[in-house]
């Protein structure tokens, strides 16, 4: 086997091997060292193809932001267990959606209304429609979250913005408000799933999530 | 069925998404693949070979899209704008570059990379795939790491010929 032929099965296949390319590579050092290289090249691909693609808007900290970052998580992080012991959140699904929207700050500031079509894409991946008019909506995402793609909505109140979150796939056995990291928010049972609307300032969720609990129009799975 | 269907669209999504690199098709690409899965159940004898099964069918889907429209489903701009806005969520620089380079690699190559390293098949199963020999098919493999060794620094293995010929 020669190095052009061993390179190609190893650029093919990385974990593979035939009886002819470890023969080569007992004698090639530069061949070996190309597997190795290569093998890493791939298990950053397989990490890299692990997740599907996310939007958030946040910038990526650069290299020079990196210790103050550090810092900046670490007293998060210790305000995170300070909170946490402080307002003992019961409900792990409640939990996730306030650091799901946590993930995404932009959202909050969003004031643009988005066009009807964009708000159709958003809630198209989890099979529903909505019957309001999209003029007080500003942010329209289809977000990966516990392995679904759910719509995540910014909805412009008279009190200020309110954040929904359509879980066509989260059952809830009942009505559950939660107070957590600033936000405050209540989770309502739906036809075929729940809905999540929580706000950061004085939004009234309850009224909207009432609303949502009847515009929301659930279309027959189709699988 | 359905449940086995269900527990699928996870990755089937993943799959869709790189192949197509835009969310919406993907959901559409997957919804219509498990649409045509469902009518074509009765031809899946082993569940345990449901995985390949719906993937290939996802591929098979992505292609009609891709044949129909004679170009890529989704601009390269349009994708990476996407992407940009994904760098926020990335704490590791290089694999953020990297997942960029995966969206740059023409279909060609990005397919059957997907195929092997996603979809767990083998160099033979990706040649009956996409009705190519297995010279041809490693050449891809090959060049697909090869461009992406390029752009994570490391340098790049001479090119190989290889035939591109129908087995």
């Amino acid at each position: 086997m020669s190095c052009e032929q061993a390179r190609l099965h190893i650029g093919a296949d990385p974990s593979g091997t035939t009886p002819e390319l470890e023969e080569h590579l007992q004698q090639c050092v530069s061949c070996r060292q190309f597997r190795e290289e290569t093998r890493v090249l791939d298990a950053n691909i397989r990490r890299a193809l692990e997740r599907p693609p996310q939007r958030v808007g946040t910038r990526r900290p650069t290299t020079t932001w990196r210790p103050l970052a550090l810092a900046a998580s670490v007293l998060l992080a210790m305000l995170a267990v300070l909170s946490v012991w402080l307002l003992r959140p019961s409900d792990t699904l409640a939990r996730e959606v306030v650091a799901h929207v946590q993930e995404e700050p932009e959202s909050w500031l969003a004031r643009q209304h988005v066009d009807a079509q964009s708000i159709d894409e958003a809630l198209r991946g989890a099979g529903v429609r909505l019957d309001i008019t999209s003029d007080r909506i500003t942010y329209a995402q289809s977000c990966w979250f516990r392995d679904h793609y759910v719509p995540h909505l910014v909805v412009q109140t008279a009190h200020g913005p309110a954040t929904v979150l359509i879980l066509r796939n989260q059952q809830v056995s009942g009505r559950r408000t939660f107070h957590e990291s600033g936000m405050s928010g209540v989770i309502v049972p739906a036809p075929q799933g729940s809905i999540a609307v929580l706000t950061q300032g004085g939004a009234n969720v309850e009224t909207l999530a009432a609303q949502m609990q009847q515009d929301v129009r659930w279309l027959p799975d189709t699988h | 069925m359905t449940q086995l269907f269900e527990s699928m669209r996870p990755d089937l999504l993943r799959f869709a998404h790189w192949l197509a690199r835009d969310r919406s098709l993907a959901e559409d690409i997957v919804q219509e693949s498990l649409l045509r899965a469902w009518r074509s159940r009765d031809t899946l004898k082993d569940q345990g070979a449901a995985r390949p099964w719906l993937l290939t069918i996802v591929r098979r889907e992505h292609a009609r899209l891709y044949e129909r429209k004679r170009l890529e489903l989704v601009s390269l701009d349009e994708a990476l704008d996407s992407q940009a806005a994904d760098k926020a969520a990335e704490t590791d620089g290089d694999l953020f570059t990297l997942r960029h380079a995966i969206m740059r690699l023409p279909i060609e190559y990005r397919e059957p990379l997907l195929l092997q390293t996603l979809g767990g098949f083998s160099t033979e199963e990706i040649a009956r795939e996409l009705a190519l020999s297995s010279t041809a098919v490693l050449t891809r493999l090959f060049r697909a790491r090869n461009k992406l060794r390029a752009i994570c620094g490391m340098t790049p293995a001479p090119d190989v010929a290889a035939s591109e010929a129908a087995p």
